[in-house]
């Protein structure tokens, strides 16, 4: 199997080193549950400092593409059915009966698991948004 | 039924996405990936002020506190 150069690894360890650091952030935020002080604080804080981060000249980023080309109309076509689908339910009401995505998630984020994945999840992607 | 319709619509959605996103990873795709997307949009600029790069990093945040905290 082929290797990649080592630069390669180099840059992907150093962009990756931070993501076991979600791992307790993640499982204390799963601790706090969805409308309490101690999550607004918490999502603020953990916010803060990663868009602090992602706009301080000192990160490192990851070069960027000059063009995109014309594939990208692809990834217009899930977001046109969720735009849909939210938009819909949320000019019927964002009821139960019609549920735009807060709605249908806020039920399941109430677990401690998924609520500290949905953490980590949001903290990963955070990161990855910080480096680009 | 319009329940069932909208959590439908979601996952019909997220399935699309993650086909997309396949067809996005394989050798001479035409397709970007959503990370190249994302880092072209946060390359705007206006006046110096890194106005992209502030919307998409601001919109993450706002998930965050919407789906976690509020």
């Amino acid at each position: 199997m082929e290797q990649p150069p080592p630069e390669l690894v180099v840059e992907r360890a150093r962009r990756l080193w931070v993501i076991p650091l979600f791992v307790p952030l993640s499982l204390l935020g799963g601790l706090f549950p969805s409308f309490s002080l101690t999550a607004n604080l918490y999502v603020l804080f953990l916010g803060s400092v990663l868009m602090m981060a992602g706009l301080s000249s000192r990160t490192v980023r990851r070069p960027a593409p000059d063009t995109l080309g014309g594939g990208i109309a692809w990834w217009l076509l899930p977001l046109l059915v969720f735009a849909a689908v939210e938009l819909s339910s949320f000019l019927m009401g964002s009821t139960p009966e019609h549920p735009t995505l807060s709605i249908l998630l806020d039920p399941l984020l109430e677990g401690y698991l998924l609520r500290s994945l949905s953490y980590f999840g949001w903290l990963t992607v955070f990161w990855g948004l910080v480096r680009r | 039924m319009t329940r069932f319709l909208a959590i439908f619509g979601f996952i019909l959605a997220t399935a699309i996405a993650v086909v997309v996103g396949y067809l996005a990873t394989r050798p001479g795709s035409r397709i970007p990936r959503l990370g190249d997307i994302a880092a072209f949009v946060m390359r705007y600029d206006v006046g110096g002020l890194p106005v992209g790069r502030l919307a998409l990093l601001g919109f993450w945040f706002w998930c965050g506190w919407h789906f976690l905290a509020r």
